[in-house]
């Protein structure tokens, strides 16, 4: 049994709970425990733009109630990844800490901060996940999307390749499903320009969906409620600037390794996905 | 046209003093960041080195008042790329937050900010969210974390976003980006974009 802290951040808990549920009950199956952060906030992220040092700050007090569990982070987000990761290297320094300190707060522990991705490749191992899974998905072929802050900066991660990652390539192929070879797979989904400028964001969303339906894809995988954002919950707004039709399922991976364990759709929250995967469910065999 | 006339030299030692900005000086203006820039390849009036090149010349008003300087998604495909080691994204964020002190913030982020001093979070904790966690079999969450706000005033940081002298929102009309390239409905294979640009090389 391995135990971990938990950290939801702002969007999973109320806007993806399907992600949260299916990460919960994969982990279940997979001996892994979560310990609930209770008193955790926002990443700090939506800050760094206007203030980086309070962004910090932010996720550093996150650090410290993990800390003082003495557990290792789990992080469901790509963005809460990076800027706790951030956070956890500031601690090292001097002046930092002094005004971690000044606020109150302490780092009794040194705790390493992973996202639920990662800690599945490096802790637990594709082929103890391949040993779970009952109704291998091989009729399925998926784009993975990785999103920036999953390898990137590499400078804060040490892990996967920045330039050709394929951790999460091989996870898809752990559950049977084939993750395919297409073009521009690093490519950012936009959702940090959403709110400065919709018709980017949707513009950049739109080439991944593109490709993804190009390449004939049941489905765009993601491990980040910010690119689901951008590629389920604002299909339809690219649909109608490109004047197209996707009905691309995006799916998170723990729906996806769920499925190939066997559980039904209720233990990975399938009502949840706003494009149904009808579809693909079918493909599988299981109800849609 | 850039008028070097009206150049602040300490601009860029402005920057170099921020959280992240410690790079500036060492870019040599190759432009590998701006060849791996995802929003530069889809809207070409963002281009993360003529923002670094502006800052070092010392064309303050220009770049602080660009409302293009916030296209950045921080995604970090630049800071991987840069043959200096140039965090480049960390430093168009510290260009970023040294905007904000000059008065010019994004009306978006004002929005948030209010958000996390009131609640620790981006979104509200309804009793109806609770309810659905529950039915769902999802743990309970805080509603509010009040020690956020703690962090907000211990840094100041409303007092500089709210300051009186704020300039308008750079979220201006020029950000109604009719210009972007529309040509990507199309299969893009044969378009160099910022991973093929990089594979070739
Ligand atoms: S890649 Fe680095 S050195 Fe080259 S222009 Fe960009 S910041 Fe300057
Ligand atoms: S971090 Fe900003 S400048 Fe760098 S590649 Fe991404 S969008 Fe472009």
């Amino acid at each position: 049994m391995k135990k971990y802290a938990l950290f939801l951040g702002c969007t999973v808990p109320i806007r993806a709970q399907h992600y949260e549920l299916s990460a919960r009950n994969t982990a279940k199956e997979l001996d892994i425990e979560f310990a609930e952060m209770s008193g955790a906030s926002c990443c700090g992220f939506p800050m760094k733009a206007v203030d980086a040092g309070t962004a910090l700050l932010i996720a550093a007090r996150n650090i410290s109630i993990a800390s003082k569990m003495n557990l290792n982070i789990i992080t469901l987000c790509n963005s809460c990844t990076a800027m706790l990761s951030d956070a956890q290297l500031e601690l090292k320094k001097n002046s930092f800490y002094k005004k971690f300190k000044e606020l109150g707060f302490s780092y009794p522990h040194e705790i390493a901060v992973k996202h639920f991705v990662r800690m599945l490749y490096e802790d637990i191992g594709i082929e103890k996940i391949k040993a779970s899974v009952k109704k291998p998905l091989t009729s399925l072929k998926v784009a993975a999307h990785y999103g920036c802050h999953y390898m990137r900066p590499s400078y804060l991660y040490g892990f996967d390749n920045p330039e050709i990652p394929h951790t999460f390539d091989e996870l898809i192929n752990a559950t049977g499903a084939q993750s395919i070879d297409y073009h521009d797979k690093k490519m950012c989904c936009g959702g940090s320009v959403l709110g400065i400028d919709e018709n980017l964001a949707i513009t950049m969303a739109n080439h991944k969906l593109n490709i993804a339906k190009d390449s004939q894809a049941d489905a765009l995988v993601s491990i980040c409620p910010f690119c689901t954002v951008m590629y389920e919950d604002n299909q339809r707004k690219a649909e109608a600037k490109f004047e197209t039709q996707y009905g691309l399922p995006v799916l998170y991976y723990p729906q996806l390794m769920g499925l190939s364990f066997g559980f039904d759709n209720n233990a990975v929250g399938i009502r949840f996905n706003r494009v149904r995967p009808n579809a693909l469910l079918e493909k599988i065999g299981g109800q849609s | 046209m850039i008028n070097l006339k009206n150049a602040d030299p300490d601009f860029k030692w402005e920057i170099i003093k921020k959280e992240g900005g410690e790079g500036l000086l060492k870019c040599f203006g190759c432009s590998d960041c701006a060849a791996s820039c995802p929003v530069r390849y889809f809207d070409d009036r963002y281009n993360p080195r003529k923002i670094i090149r502006l800052t070092l010349l010392g064309i303050k008003d220009q770049v602080l008042s660009s409302p293009f300087l916030w296209l950045c998604a921080h995604c970090h495909a630049c800071t991987e790329r840069c043959p200096q080691g140039i965090i480049v994204a960390e430093v168009i964020n510290a260009i970023k937050n040294y905007a904000v002190e000059q008065g010019y913030c994004p009306e978006g982020y004002k929005v948030q900010l209010d958000l996390l001093r009131k609640m620790g979070r981006l979104y509200e904790v309804e009793d109806f969210d609770l309810k659905k966690r529950q039915k769902l079999g999802l743990p309970p969450i805080d509603k509010t974390i009040p020690e956020v706000k703690k962090i907000l005033e211990y840094t100041n940081i409303a007092t500089r976003v709210h300051s009186k002298n704020a300039h308008v929102n750079p979220k201006s009309e020029a950000l109604n980006s009719k210009q972007i390239k529309i040509t990507k409905t199309q299969n893009s294979k044969q378009e160099s974009s910022p991973d093929q640009k990089m594979e070739k090389k």
